[in-house]
Formats: structure tokens, C-alpha cells, sequence
């Protein structure tokens, strides 16, 4: 029961996003489309997941003096990894984040995780945080991006969702960064509300 | 003493591991990518020259540039440059055109475009490769319908309309349009000067 906590507390009660409001760079940076969010969201929750566990496997080995330095030789090495996998594999993927990928390193989602949870907790504890939050980062992603991308391009996943008029004068701002901003506050305005009402 | 080079040292050992694992993992990659670019680009080369099969890599040296001289800058920054275009062969071996990929900065990025080029130095087809500019705007320049606009055209059509040539440019992204159409205009020039020395 506690470990099944563990795992879905990431997706609305501690919503990394919108709750915790980490993470933000690569919210605004990647959710101009759907596709982008999902691959950014399930890269941040490989690398989040893998470096949980090596960090709750190593944590009484470090001291805790430099377990920041640490905590980033670790989780770099993963996104170096996921990188270069990425780009042996899945080129197509790795054309349209390959800029954002190197930014994995300095999501402090990853980084707060490690600090806050994974070096105080067990693996399996570790592994459940790690893939929970990743999927929450991933379904915020998802969220901000539908809605960006069906505004400001007409479409959802590539599909064509909307009118032909209206994908050919969309509402292009959504895709354009103040539409990032616009969106996410009025998405985390909208949370807080009905958390309030609780 | 002796604590801070304990922490030295669990540090080294750390990043040591960590970059053995990295080596191991370059070393699986490094050939797929190389080969996965070389394939990407090929494919490309296919897609604006549809008759050939093979290509073959060509490379023209040019002239060093001359640069307004910088009263800021010591060094004048201008070498030889070299202009790589690729002879296309149809099955039977005959040339049937040429490709290049042109390169410029446009509004936010650098826009490189793969061009493949008739015999009679007209355009065969073209196809925007890399480019990030603004979406909805001068993104717009990768559609089909941005592309087909300089299908035909030789190298004296190619301006955008604003410069008095005949390539239509996409609303509101003249600037990425110009990159674009003049990008491959200087390639094309390059490419017909090498061509007239080669007597081809």
C-alpha cells in the first residue's frame, strides 16, 4: 500500500509541474507539440528512474560533503547514455529533442528527487518515486503540449484535429513561447482551485 | 587532511566508473550514428533527384572570400572553402543531374536545404533538412508547398518575389524565404561556374 503511495503520488497530489513547479524550462522549452512531450517525458523518466537507483544503491558510500557533485556525475552519465542511444536508434526522436536532451541533466526534477528522496530510501522505494514522477512529469508534458498543439496548430499528434480553416489561420501563439507560459499558469491556477475547494 | 582526500578520492573513483560505462557505450553507438547520418543523407539526395541511383561526392575548392577589413578584429577570418555537390548516375551510369545541400542563416537558424539539380541546371526538387525557425512561420518553409515553389526554376528566377525574382515568399517569413531561395542560388552558381571549367 505504501509503495503503491510511492508511485502515484507523482501524478496529482505531488505533481512535479504543476504542484512542485519543477522542471519548468523543459515544460515551457518542449511542449510545442504532443509528440515532443511524450519523448522528452519518457527520456526525463528513464534518467530519473535509473539515477534514483544507483543513487539510493551508493548512498551510504557518499559522503555527504560532495554528494551533489555526486548526484550529477550520475545522473549526466545517464543522459549521456539515453543520448546516444537515442541517436543510434531512434534518430527521428533524437532530430526533434536533441536539443533538449543535454537539458535532462539540469532538470531539477531529477536532481530534487535524488536529494529528496532517493538518497534516503531504499531501491525499490527508489525505483517507484522514480517512475512516478517521470510519469507525472510526462502527463503534465502531455497535457501542455495537447492543448498547445490543437490551438496552435490545428493538430493533435500530427492528426489533423481541427477544421481545415482553422489550421491554416491557427491561434499561433499556443505554439510560440508566451503561449507556454499563458497556458501553464491558467492550467496551474486552475489546479490550485480545485485543491482549494477540497 | 586525510578527510579531504578521502573525499578526492571517492569523487575520482565515481567519475572513473562513470566514464568507463560512457566509453563502453560511445564504442556500441558511434558506428550506428555515423551510419545512420550517412543513410539520412543519401535518402535525402534520392528525394530531390528521383531518376538516380548512386551518387558520387564531388569537391570544388573555392577562392578564399574577401573580408571587409574589421578595425576590431586582428585576424581576417577567410580560408579556402570547399563546396561539396554530388554527380547523380541512373542505373545505366549516365549523370542525370546533381545535388547540393545549401546553407544560411535565416530568422533563428541555421536553414539547410538538400537540392537536386537537372542537367540543364533548372531545379530538380528540393527538401529543407535542418531548420528551427518560428513555427507557423518560417517553419513553414519545410511543407510541400513551400518546396514545390522552386521546382523548375533556374538560377536567374531565384529571388524571393520582394527582390524582384520568382520565388513567392511565405507570408510573414520574407526572411526565412530569402535564406532559403538565396542559399541555393549561390550553390547553384557554384555548382554551374564548376561545371563550364569541367566542360561536363
Amino acid at each position: 500500500m505504501n509503495l503503491w503511495k510511492e508511485f502515484s503520488k507523482g501524478f496529482v497530489k505531488e505533481n512535479p509541474v504543476f504542484i512542485m513547479a519543477l522542471g519548468l524550462c523543459p515544460t515551457l522549452a518542449v511542449t510545442s507539440s504532443v509528440t515532443n512531450a511524450i519523448g522528452m517525458g519518457l527520456a526525463a523518466t528513464f534518467v530519473l528512474t535509473c539515477s534514483n537507483v544507483i543513487i539510493s544503491l551508493i548512498k551510504d558510500l557518499i559522503p555527504s560533503k560532495i554528494r551533489i557533485p555526486c548526484f550529477i556525475v550520475v545522473i549526466a552519465s545517464f543522459v549521456t547514455i539515453v543520448d546516444l542511444v537515442m541517436n543510434a536508434y531512434t534518430p527521428e526522436v533524437h532530430k526533434s529533442l536533441g536539443l533538449f536532451i543535454p537539458l535532462i541533466v539540469v532538470n531539477c526534477i531529477i536532481l530534487g528527487r535524488a536529494e529528496a528522496f532517493a538518497s534516503k530510501n531504499k531501491v525499490l522505494p527508489s525505483i517507484l518515486d522514480g517512475l512516478g514522477m517521470g510519469l507525472g512529469f510526462t502527463l503534465a508534458l502531455v497535457v501542455i503540449g495537447s492543448i498547445r498543439e490543437v490551438l496552435g496548430a490545428g493538430q493533435w499528434l500530427g492528426m489533423n484535429v481541427m477544421p481545415l480553416a482553422y489550421i491554416k489561420s491557427p491561434m499561433l501563439v499556443a505554439i510560440l513561447a508566451p503561449g507556454a507560459f499563458i497556458i501553464m499558469g491558467l492550467l496551474m491556477g486552475l489546479i490550485n482551485i480545485v485543491n482549494k475547494g477540497k | 587532511m586525510n578527510y579531504f582526500v578521502k573525499l578526492g578520492l571517492v569523487l575520482l573513483l565515481i567519475t572513473a566508473i562513470a566514464s568507463g560505462i560512457l566509453a563502453f557505450v560511445n564504442g556500441l553507438t558511434s558506428e550506428k550514428i555515423k551510419a545512420n547520418k550517412l543513410v539520412a543523407e543519401q535518402e535525402a539526395r534520392k528525394e530531390v533527384l528521383s531518376e538516380a541511383s548512386r551518387f558520387e561526392k564531388q569537391t570544388v575548392t573555392l577562392p578564399a572570400v574577401e573580408t571587409e577589413p574589421n578595425p576590431l578584429k586582428n585576424k581576417v577570418e577567410a580560408g579556402p572553402r570547399q563546396f561539396i555537390y554530388y554527380l547523380g548516375y541512373n542505373d545505366e551510369s549516365a549523370i542525370v543531374g546533381y545535388t547540393f545541400v545549401a546553407s544560411q542563416y535565416g530568422y533563428s537558424s541555421e536553414v539547410k536545404t538538400m537540392v537536386g539539380v537537372n542537367l540543364d541546371m533548372s531545379i530538380a526538387r528540393i527538401k529543407v533538412i535542418e531548420q528551427s525557425e518560428t513555427p507557423g512561420l518560417g517553419a513553414n518553409a519545410a511543407t510541400a508547398d513551400f518546396q514545390g515553389r522552386f521546382v523548375d526554376m533556374n538560377q536567374e528566377q531565384l529571388q524571393v518575389d520582394k527582390d524582384g525574382g520568382a520565388i513567392k515568399s511565405l507570408t510573414g517569413a520574407t526572411i526565412t524565404s530569402r535564406a532559403v531561395t538565396n542559399s541555393i542560388a549561390e550553390g547553384m552558381k557554384i555548382l554551374a561556374d564548376a561545371m563550364t571549367e569541367e566542360g561536363k
